[in-house]
């Protein structure tokens, strides 16, 4: 029973990890058709940020950080891909994967790309007992992060004006650059919002592993887009369920596998996905827009 | 050319898609509060002219004067904001969204945000059924409401011109008669309106002037006194080339 409820609490956990780079990816692939893959460079960079900020007081070097992926990530919009809007989706991929493998050597070149410790909120990573149950402190942090932002995430477009006209631009671009909704504006949020979703994932994430390497984010990307693409490219709340559903898939299996098998679990987990994709080939919340277009 | 300086002043539009001409040279005129509809078969260029007025499409050769200022190539944002909105064929109602929040998207350009809420609950006022399913999903109102919605959305930026794509496509005559009842009403208070149409009678109806559109050509203008029982607009509309056919 204890254990069990241990076992809930990590899938929980990472789960919540994958859904919220799903949701980083799943936002700009609502207002412009892209699969972003150097979402997961955002990451990367904010995890060696917090090592650059290295003896600042924990929440500047945290803000410093963020603003360094928000940067980011509106620099790659304005360099990289404004140049290609309304290109086609294959380009628009193959464009991110450049912009992903440049800033990845980028990295290697300057900092190298042999692994780096970092000691961030070790504090995190102890043991507490809630009800008799052994957490660790990050599980719990993170369940709660990733509840505080998708609470806010749906506020911010449920309630705000620049959230309905990115909606509208995620159901039909032309009509609501028609209406007078500025294109480059919601592009701009969109991408600046993914690098705070990045920026999140990567405390968390780096909090866990204590590890740095150019190559760190490939892992969660892959596994997030693959969320993306069992909830239903284009939908947010697919998304958010499809990154969750992989990453706890993967958590789960981790348990149940017997233990000479638990090294293929991936092989499993991509079975089942591919098992989703052969019933419902448009994921399971498939967007209205995207329909609408085929 | 005519009297007064005109609202929209369209001269030798080109606009093609890769190898096929869409409009070959079309030039036509709205004058401030005129309703002008543009008349043809499928295919002649009328959704391609609209677009191209819109900023949706940008144009090979040609000018397109609004108010005096050249806006032709102008992005899409900007030329609603000059006063330009177009209730584009299938209406391209946000059916996820509201009806409310589609409404709300029509305010997009006013800066006088409170006078536009205001505006927003008028037109679920003139509008009745659109205020009763408010919080609805634009999906689920049938077409005819869907059109109604278009229109209010796009009245909603307080345009000096409206254009409108086929409003009459997929609807019953009824709802059609109601739509055309809008657009009077509108062009009453003093909005010009151009208004794209196959079907005709209904167009030449409402409008004062309209252009005869065929194979990305203006074939023929007038009014439906001087159109109806001429025989070259027959043979202007179905394509048929006649000597004499250029102008009334």
């Amino acid at each position: 029973m204890i254990n069990l409820a241990q076992h809930v609490v990590d899938t929980i956990s990472v789960g919540g990890l994958y859904a919220l780079t799903a949701l980083g990816i799943g936002l700009i692939f609502g207002v412009m058709r892209l699969i972003n893959f150097a979402h997961g460079e955002l990451i990367t960079a904010v995890g060696y940020a917090l090592l650059l900020f290295h003896g600042w007081p924990l929440p500047l070097a945290m803000l410093g950080a963020l603003l360094i992926a928000v940067v980011l990530a509106l620099v790659m919009e304005r360099v990289a891909f404004r140049p290609l809007r309304g290109a086609d989706p294959e380009t628009l991929l193959i464009a991110s994967f450049a912009v992903s493998f440049f800033l990845q050597k980028l990295l290697a070149l300057t900092v190298g790309a042999r692994a780096k410790g970092i000691d961030f909120l070790p504090s995190l990573g102890e043991p507490i007992a809630v009800v008799g149950i052994r957490l660790q402190v990050l599980q719990l942090a993170t369940i709660l992060v990733v509840a505080g932002l998708l609470a806010g995430l749906s506020w911010f477009l449920g309630r705000t004006r620049a959230g309905l006209e990115m909606r509208a631009a995620a159901e039909n671009f032309r009509m609501a650059r028609l209406l007078g909704v500025r294109a480059d504006r919601v592009i701009a949020v969109a991408f600046a919002l993914s690098g705070v979703l990045a920026a999140a994932v990567a405390f968390l994430f780096v909090a866990q592993s204590g590890t740095l390497t150019p190559r760190m984010s490939l892992q969660l990307v892959v596994i997030a887009f693959v969320g993306t693409a069992i909830g239903g490219l284009g939908s947010l709340v697919g998304a958010a369920v499809g990154g969750f559903l992989v990453g706890a898939a993967s958590v789960i299996l981790q348990a149940v596998l017997p233990f000479e098998l638990r090294e293929f679990r991936e092989a499993f987990a991509f079975g089942l996905v591919i098992l989703v994709l052969l019933v419902r080939p448009q994921g399971l919340f498939p967007a209205r827009g995207l329909k609408e277009r085929v | 050319m005519a009297t007064a300086e005109p609202l929209l002043a369209v001269s030798d539009l080109h606009v093609r898609y890769g190898a096929v001409a869409a409009l070959r040279g079309v030039s036509l005129r709205v004058d401030p509060g005129e309703f002008v509809a543009v008349v043809g078969p499928n295919g002649a260029g009328k959704s391609s002219l609209l677009l191209t007025i819109a900023g949706a499409v940008k144009p090979q050769a040609g000018t397109i004067e609004f108010r005096g200022a050249p806006i032709a190539g102008a992005a899409l944002e900007a030329i609603v904001r000059r006063g330009i909105a177009l209730v584009p064929e299938g209406r391209h109602i946000f059916g996820t969204l509201t009806v409310e929040e589609n409404l709300r998207l029509g305010i997009t350009v006013r800066a006088d945000r409170r006078q536009a809420a205001a505006d927003i609950e008028d037109s679920l006022a003139t509008f009745p059924i659109l205020g009763q399913r408010r919080r609805q999903p634009a999906g689920r109102l049938s077409g005819g409401e869907q059109q109604q919605l278009a229109i209010a959305r796009a009245l909603l930026s307080r345009p000096t011109l409206l254009m409108l794509d086929e409003p009459s496509l997929g609807l019953a005559p009824a709802i059609i008669d109601q739509v055309y009842g809008i657009l009077a009403e509108v062009n009453a208070r003093g909005v010009a309106i151009l208004l794209v149409e196959q079907n005709a009678a209904r167009a030449l109806d409402a409008a004062r002037r309209t252009y005869v559109l065929n194979a990305g050509l203006v074939r023929l203008d007038g009014t439906k006194d001087t159109l109806l029982g001429n025989a070259a607009f027959d043979a202007a509309y179905f394509g048929v080339e006649m000597a004499g056919a250029a102008r009334p």
